[in-house]
């Protein structure tokens, strides 16, 4: 059984305009101890799914419209509140993309850290962990992390560090509790390429050691190829393909996964596409069918009327494509 | 010195703050050739937007010179010519702020052809349809619009539209599509190839993506505080980097393919943060980040040597290696 299994997801946006049709049948699957990446454009709902997935999404505006997500089985969409604090105290944890969002600024990174491990442990208290302990979680946390200097660092507050030091503190705060599953929302997009790899690193490693599972959306395919294993491609609010990484960036099947792979400026320097015509449909009205199709070079009839399965095109390699129908 | 149609000369710019002196560009020199582009490529915090303010007379700067066209314009903006402004122009990062959202893309393209005194009403309204059509907008559907209603590449291209209108020869890209998709990043950047064969035009290309460089620029400039590091034609650069500091950038670069992970120096791993403007550290202001430093480099400020033709390095540790290694051969 999948660790966490999203079937059929559709999740709107009620807003002046008039009804945001966001996501279209998402479905990921992440096993016990895999590591899965989501690449996507801006705007095509990577940010909604995650969120959605550990219940933080503000409804309303937003809606769930059908489907479900499985935690080891059980259906997240429907346990009560208790129950979803529990999940999120104990079994599923995250890193968003702006650390100083995700930070309080009101206090010290000490404080919050402590809490999140005090909360993590069960009580207001911190239930069996006595004070020291918790202190010196804390610090092996930020250590882990590769920051200089934790103690210095607890006492500051986030306005005082920079911004790889901040996602440093949000990765300790993420993997100070032992969760199965990590939700990682684009963690490096803000940052410098040698921070960046710096973080990468860090996270590859910990994430090892522990034995964590790992959902990483970014919108860089570069970044998920060393990282993740198996990569799930969105496009306008559902998934267009999912294989083993490696091969989904060396042979993309489904023409939006080609036009964009086409599109990545290489080091070898060949030369740049012309990207893909067009852009990504307006959700209030989105093309019927598979929402590709208005961009699509091999758009059929049928593409027009209905949603497209995921067709197997090779061994574990899916694309939600009718040109692989037969 | 073959000519060059913009050239910098021990440029600085400094800024007084509460905290101190931020060096935003401490001692630059580097020049551009008709027709070439050159990639400006550094961190967040190098300087690299600064000197394109500098170049374009948004800041006077502290010290130095800057050439175009045999023309000093490192003075006041006020004291520019007029057909300067007109002949460099910039492309800012952010067409979404750079755009007036409360202007129809008419009146955006009408502004520079005004303070320009190009053409009459009538010949105007023309040349911007010719402008819209160059960039591959087509001009009927979009003149009236406003900003907010078309996509971020199509604002960008408005905004390269605008830059064109006083037929410059000499454009400053400031990382033009970093806010953008890869998939729309794709049109601009062939946009912008295409219209500097047809042009004529001269790019300084600003950006901090070095895969995005090597398939635009045929010269590179790496900055790191304030200071250039190394310039080079673009294909000697990606193959033989001499720099620690780039070949740090250049091993942490994410890629996509295996054949492109075998262009990344291997040792190379990155490390520490670009320390602030303020307090730039001593000697050279890498040292305390490098994986090859020595002695020295904490001390004295390493110079800008040529090592092959065209590719400059300013680094103490790699020159001894260098010439350790002809002396060998």
């Amino acid at each position: 059984m999948a660790l966490l299994e999203a079937k059929d997801l559709h999740v709107g946006y009620r807003t002046f305009e008039g009804y945001l049709h966001v996501l279209n049948g998402v479905k990921i699957e992440v096993d016990e101890g895999e590591r899965v990446g989501l690449v996507g454009e801006t705007g095509c709902g990577k940010t909604t799914t995650v969120k959605t997935i550990l219940r933080v999404l503000p409804m309303p505006p937003a809606q769930v419209q059908g489907g479900e997500i499985l935690y080891r089985g059980e259906d997240v969409l429907r346990m009560s509140a208790r129950a979803v604090r529990d999940l999120r105290r104990r079994e599923i944890t995250a890193i968003f993309q702006d650390p100083l969002q995700a930070l309080n600024p009101m206090f010290t990174v000490g404080t919050q850290l402590r809490d999140i491990l005090k909360d993590s442990m069960g009580g207001r208290d911190g239930g069996r962990l006595t004070k020291r302990d918790i202190e010196k979680r804390c610090i092996v946390a930020l250590q882990e992390t590769g920051m200089p200097d934790p103690e210095r660092i607890m006492t500051n507050y986030p306005s005082q560090l920079s911004g790889g030091m901040r996602q440093r503190v949000c990765i300790a705060e993420a993997l100070s509790r032992e969760a199965r599953l990590l939700l990682a929302d684009e963690p490096t997009t803000n940052l410098d390429v040698t921070i960046q790899d710096q973080i990468l690193r860090k996270l590859d490693e910990l994430v090892d050691e522990k034995g964590t599972s790992v959902l990483m959306i970014t919108h860089s395919m570069g970044v998920v190829r060393d990282l993740t294993q198996r990569l799930y491609v969105m496009y306008a609010g559902s998934m267009v393909e999912t294989a083993r990484t490696k091969e989904l960036l060396a042979c993309p099947r489904h023409p939006y996964t080609q036009g964009l792979m086409k599109s990545v400026p290489r080091l070898t320097g060949e030369g740049i596409s012309e990207g893909i015509p067009g852009r990504i449909p307006n959700y209030l009205e989105p093309p019927s069918g598979c929402r590709f199709h208005p961009r699509c070079e091999h758009v059929m009839p049928v593409c027009k009327e209905a949603i497209p399965p995921f067709y197997a095109v090779d061994e574990d390699h899916f694309a939600a494509c009718y040109l692989y129908r037969s | 010195m073959p000519e060059s149609i913009l050239s910098v000369e021990h440029l600085k710019k400094h800024f007084p703050t509460k905290q101190g002196l931020v060096r935003a560009i401490d001692d630059i020199t580097f020049s551009v050739a008709p027709g070439d582009t050159l990639g400006l490529v550094g961190e967040s915090g190098s300087g690299k937007t600064t000197t394109a303010q500098c170049v374009v007379g948004m800041y006077p700067p502290t010290s130095g010179e800057i050439r175009f066209k045999e023309e000093q314009i490192g003075t006041a903006f006020k004291r520019r010519p007029k057909y300067v402004k007109g002949d460099l122009r910039i492309v800012f990062q952010d067409p979404g702020s750079s755009l007036n959202p409360k202007r129809t893309i008419k009146q955006i393209l009408s502004i520079p052809l005004k303070v320009h005194h190009i053409g009459t009403q009538h010949d105007r309204l023309a040349r911007m349809k010719e402008l819209l059509n160059m960039v591959e907008l087509p001009a009927d559907e979009y003149l009236y619009k406003y900003p907010q209603a078309i996509g971020g590449g199509e604002k960008q291209m408005v905004a390269l539209a605008r830059a064109l209108a006083t037929n410059p020869s000499f454009v400053l890209l400031d990382e033009p599509t970093s806010a953008l998709d890869v998939s729309v990043q794709g049109k601009i950047i062939n946009l912008l190839i295409r219209l500097q064969r047809e042009l004529n035009l001269t790019y300084l290309f600003i950006t901090h993506d070095l895969s995005l460089m090597r398939n635009v620029s045929s010269r590179v400039a790496i900055m790191y505080l304030g200071k250039l590091c190394e310039i080079a034609p673009t294909v000697e650069f990606f193959e033989r980097p001499i720099h620690p500091y780039t070949k740090m950038l250049l091993s942490s670069i994410p890629v996509v393919s295996d054949a492109e992970e075998a262009l990344k120096p291997r040792k190379a791993i990155s490390k520490g943060e670009i320390p602030s403007p303020v307090n730039i550290p001593p000697g050279c202001s890498f040292h305390s980040r490098c994986l090859a430093r020595n002695g020295r480099c904490a001390e004295d400020d390493p110079a800008m040597v040529e090592v092959a033709e065209g590719h400059f390095v300013r680094c103490h540790a790699a020159l001894e290696s260098e010439l350790s290694g002809h002396g060998a051969a």
